[in-house]
């Protein structure tokens, strides 16, 4: 026995030592991108962590990166948009994927653009929109949260006074806390896996955690999970929008980011994402259609008086893209072209998505939307659905096989702005 | 401030040691001043306005003491008076404080009253405090405390490793170690105390801590009305249980280790209770010291009470293995569920916690009837122990998870949701990938009627594994005074006789292995403190 006294001194020594160690390891393996550590094969070439962390990463990953064009969106974006493809025209490079998983509010878009374009550099940005936050008020938090403790600038466009200690904190959790240890481990087991997760350093999400699940459950699965999910979102949505009145809520969200862009000269292009045939079902049946229509005529309005500084794109249809057919259940081998699940596009899809927006050739999907096109737009999908889903006599689609009873087409006209 | 913080462990405890025993060293008058000074800091640190609440109880409850002092021999009557008054004052002072909204709430809901809720600033740790304080009074009016100076009466209430959360002291276990106390650094004193010190900041920070955050949104659904599972519902009971097993027993650990890095010992108060055996076992294990104070303070005096009456009245006064029935419920069963009571409420103001204290109570009830009637069934007491340990354990075992749900929920109908969860009245759920991957087994779970659920699979399997193990370190491994008991962790702690082969082996000494392992378990610790976690029991 040693005494107390070298008990001490080896306790102290090795816990000086130790965390020593635990710090440097952590910086080196660098798990969330917060420090921009380069990459080392077999150690951290991939980043599978950052799968939970994304607006850490992300927001340190667009500083270090000052991007020409940014695009903004949620997880099929982070997912779904390569901000490397070559399909992008050279001039809107280098292009950074700002696409955050995870809740996600059309007001967060704005946050977003705002930090990208602090960081200099911006001249484009593409902001994709998800229909399903237009049916939902936003609840605002008068506290900063996390993220936008994080940001350079307050909503107003002011300094933002917090954005120091939270990055300094975000520096100390990154490397002096269990949970970055353990992350840090993980990711330097996870390297050698085959298909593993990452977040490139353009702010590209990988298909990895669906092309996992796709081999072990199936395509059916992954359509028939979301489809449980959506159907429970938009049950939850259809009474908040039936005694709606006015303008949708987010609508101000958007007039706030075309405000923002123009006010900066930043070339903006307003995306409605697309979504599976299953997804735009279920909102076909829990009575939102109409609210949907709604939407695209009020976004037509809002970009119509910007006299074309801005764009807006619409690929929530019943294009042939949209409308492919989900492999049977337990079949884990047939892959789907263009759609992971109802939400999620594929990769593929974005770059034709890319290709149609800004490339000179692309395979008819989607459309820009004018003031002279969207009600005949609405006109078409309204046919499209009733020539897809009313006139089949087979079921087309994953787990909606019950046969629809609103009389497919019946649009009733939505409540407009007084 | 929280004991399981950066600002505490490199900002306050350093520099208050280190002042300690710079100014011991010159004078032990000075170091334990020094100390009451750095109590009130730590008291002062989340409210300062909490010193300002209590303080004014403070100078009373002293002045009440000095009072009974004086006169406690010369006139008893006027004594006891003053004593009652005393008691009377502290119980009025918490009942303000902490019962005053739930009772404008009882009512409402009973009589439709429309009260407004009185918004009352809760002064930390005063269920603690006033307990302590009550205790003193009575000892002095016992006389079983002669002198008191009013510095060693503040050092003894406010001595910061126990003023929050306990352990609930008497002054006569206190006092004669600070009168003894060198105050100055000692080398053994300061390697048993960083060592229990860290072992509680990693049962809180890396045991509790994390299964809290897998169990909380099962206990938020249940009270919002959403059945749960009987897989879910039994991660709720057994999540929470361990969750504030490892809490308690990691708070207790690091007040120990606080203490006797000023070379004071505290009194036990926790003894891994889940290896209880029964629930008197129990309550003999969990909170130890609150229970010495309920039964010293309250069922006892309740129960002379009871026996006097009734040996006034010529009914049977003694609890005796002949007793009738009616002297069980007159004797035991009044006075032990009314102490539960209290203890339910001492722990907090709601439905819950009193239905929780009640529940305890008829537990032990139950227990008490057992134990006189068993010896006439089972008279063979060597048989009985040998045979009857596993099933009494495990009955014992189950009984303190179902009562622990209305421990942690927010509702008695969310904790009533969860009952029926786990005896399976909302059918049993598994997700749909675990199934898919077990095969045959999968199958025929489905056939017995366990639904395919779209929930996370490495959830449940995450919080599945995660109870295995808390389970199997609460029941299996020996625990920290165990591990010291060389040391006196404790007052009262003494190496067991026959130490078996494990505790032989993994015994704590102060040696190079030790010491490396202390430092992986203090580093694991520290840096499991990126979030702050809240102690359970500080909100009592």
């Amino acid at each position: 026995m040693r005494g107390p006294r070298a008990f001490l001194r080896i306790w102290a020594g090795s816990l000086a030592g130790l965390g020593f160690l635990a710090v440097a390891f952590n910086l080196a393996v660098d798990p969330y991108e917060v420090f921009g550590t380069p990459r080392m094969a077999g150690i951290s070439l991939f980043k599978p962590i950052t799968k939970n962390h994304a607006m850490l990463a992300k927001t340190n990953q667009v500083a270090r990166f000052h991007p020409a064009t940014v695009v903004i969106g949620s997880s099929p974006i982070h997912i779904g948009i390569d901000a490397s493809t070559p399909v992008w025209p050279e001039a809107m490079g280098p292009v950074f994927n700002y696409g955050i998983p995870g809740v996600y509010e059309t007001s967060t878009s704005l946050r977003i653009l705002q930090e990208a374009v602090a960081t200099g550099g911006v001249k484009s940005a593409v902001v994709f929109l998800d229909f399903q936050n237009f049916f939902s008020p936003e609840d605002p938090d008068p506290a900063l949260l996390e993220a936008d403790r994080r940001f350079r600038s307050l909503p107003d466009g002011n300094p933002n006074p917090d954005s120091r200690m939270q990055r300094a904190n975000d520096m100390f959790l990154s490397v002096a806390t269990a949970g970055a240890l353990i992350d840090s481990v993980t990711t330097v087991a996870l390297q050698r896996r085959p298909n593993v997760l990452d977040l490139a350093s353009d702010g590209s999400g990988t298909e990895a955690d669906f092309i996992d699940a796709a081999r072990n459950d199936g395509m059916h699965d992954l359509f028939a999970q979301k489809d449980a999910a959506e159907a429970v979102r938009a049950a939850k949505l259809a009474p908040v929008m039936a005694g709606w009145r006015g303008p949708l809520p987010d609508l101000d969200a958007v007039a706030a980011i075309v405000a923002f862009a123009r006010a900066r000269d930043i070339g903006l292009t307003l995306v409605i994402a697309p979504h599976h045939v299953d997804a735009l079902e279920l909102y076909w049946r829990a009575g939102l259609w109409p609210r949907v229509e709604q939407l695209k005529t009020e976004l037509t309005a809002l970009v119509a008086a910007q006299h074309g500084a801005v764009t807006l794109w619409d690929f929530l249809d019943y294009s042939s893209f949209n409308i492919e057919p989900v492999p049977a259940a337990g079949d884990r081998r047939t892959p789907t072209s263009w759609f992971w699940e109802p939400t999620h596009f594929k990769k593929q899809l974005g770059d034709v998505m890319i290709q149609r927006m800004f490339g000179r050739s692309a395979p008819a999907f989607g459309m820009i939307l004018t003031a002279d096109t969207v009600a005949v737009r609405n006109a078409e999908i309204r046919a499209a659905r009733r020539s897809l889903v009313c006139e089949r006599k087979q079921p087309v689609l994953t787990a909606l096989e019950s046969p629809p009873t609103d009389r497919c087409v019946r649009i009733e006209t939505p409540n407009r702005p007084t | 401030m929280l004991f399981n913080s950066y600002i505490f462990i490199f900002a306050f405890l350093p520099p208050v040691l280190a002042v300690f025993y710079v100014l011991g060293a010159r004078s032990r008058e000075a170091a334990l001043s020094w100390l009451i000074a750095a109590s009130l800091l730590f008291y002062a640190w989340w409210r300062p306005l909490n010193i300002l609440l209590i303080a004014p109880s403070i100078l009373i409850n002293y002045g009440i003491a000095c009072y009974l002092k004086r006169i406690g021999h010369s006139n008893p009557a006027h004594a006891r008076v003053v004593l009652i008054g005393g008691v009377v004052f502290n119980l009025c002072f918490l009942g303000y404080f902490k019962y005053i909204a739930f009772g404008e709430q009882a009512l409402n809901d009973i009589f439709d009253a429309g009260l407004p809720l009185t918004q009352v600033i809760l002064p930390l740790g005063i269920s603690f405090i006033t307990f302590q304080k009550i205790a003193f009074l009575v000892d002095v009016h016992a006389g079983r405390i002669e002198r008191f100076t009013f510095r060693e009466y503040a050092l003894f209430v406010l001595f910061f490793p126990q003023i929050i959360a306990g352990p609930i002291v008497h002054y006569r276990e206190m006092m004669p170690q600070f009168k003894v106390a060198s105050c100055r650094f000692d080398a053994e004193d300061v390697s048993v105390g960083i060592s229990l010190f860290f072992f509680g900041l990693a049962k809180k920070s890396i045991l509790a801590d994390p299964i809290g955050r897998v169990i909380g949104p099962l206990y938020d659904h249940a009270a919002s009305g959403v059945p749960q599972s009987l897989a879910d519902a039994w991660i709720a009971a057994l999540g929470f249980t361990l969750q504030i097993y490892f809490d308690f027993s990691g708070y207790c650990d690091m007040a120990l280790g606080i203490a006797r890095l000023f070379g004071i010992k505290l009194p036990v108060n926790f003894n891994s209770p889940l290896k209880a055996r029964s629930v008197i076992d129990f309550w003999a294990r969990w909170h130890i010291t609150l229970t010495r104070f309920l039964t010293a303070y309250i069922y006892m005096p309740m129960t002379l009470y009871l026996m006097r009456r009734r040996a006034a009245n010529g009914q049977p006064a003694r609890r005796t293995r002949d007793a009738k029935v009616a002297t069980f419920l007159g004797l035991l069963a009044v006075p032990t569920i009314l102490t539960m009571l209290v203890s339910g409420l001492w722990h907090g103001a709601g439905y819950t916690f009193i239905l929780w204290g009640l529940l305890h109570g008829l537990l032990l009830c139950v227990n008490h009837a057992w134990r006189l009637i068993r010896p006439r069934i089972w008279p063979d007491t060597a048989s009985y122990n040998r045979l009857a340990a596993p099933a009494a354990f495990m009955l014992t075992f189950l009984s303190v998870v179902f009562a622990m749900v209305l421990f942690r929920s927010p509702t008695v109908a969310g904790a009533a949701m969860l009952w029926k969860g786990m005896i399976g009245v909302y059918g049993a759920a598994m997700p749909r990938a675990i199934l898919s991957h077990l095969g045959p087994i999968g199958g025929l779970l489905v056939q017995l009627g366990v639904q395919p659920a779209w929930t996370s699979g490495t959830m449940f399997v995450g919080a599945a594994a995660r109870i295995g193990v808390l389970l199997f370190i609460a029941l299996a491994l020996p625990n920290t005074l165990e591990l010291l008991a060389l040391y006196q962790p404790a007052l009262g702690v003494k190496p067991a006789g026959a130490p078996g082969r494990l505790l032989r082996f993994v015994a704590w000494k102060p040696t190079g292995t030790w010491a490396v392992s202390l430092a992986c378990v203090a580093l694991a610790g520290i840096l499991s403190l990126g979030e702050l976690h809240e102690f359970l029991y500080w909100r009592f």
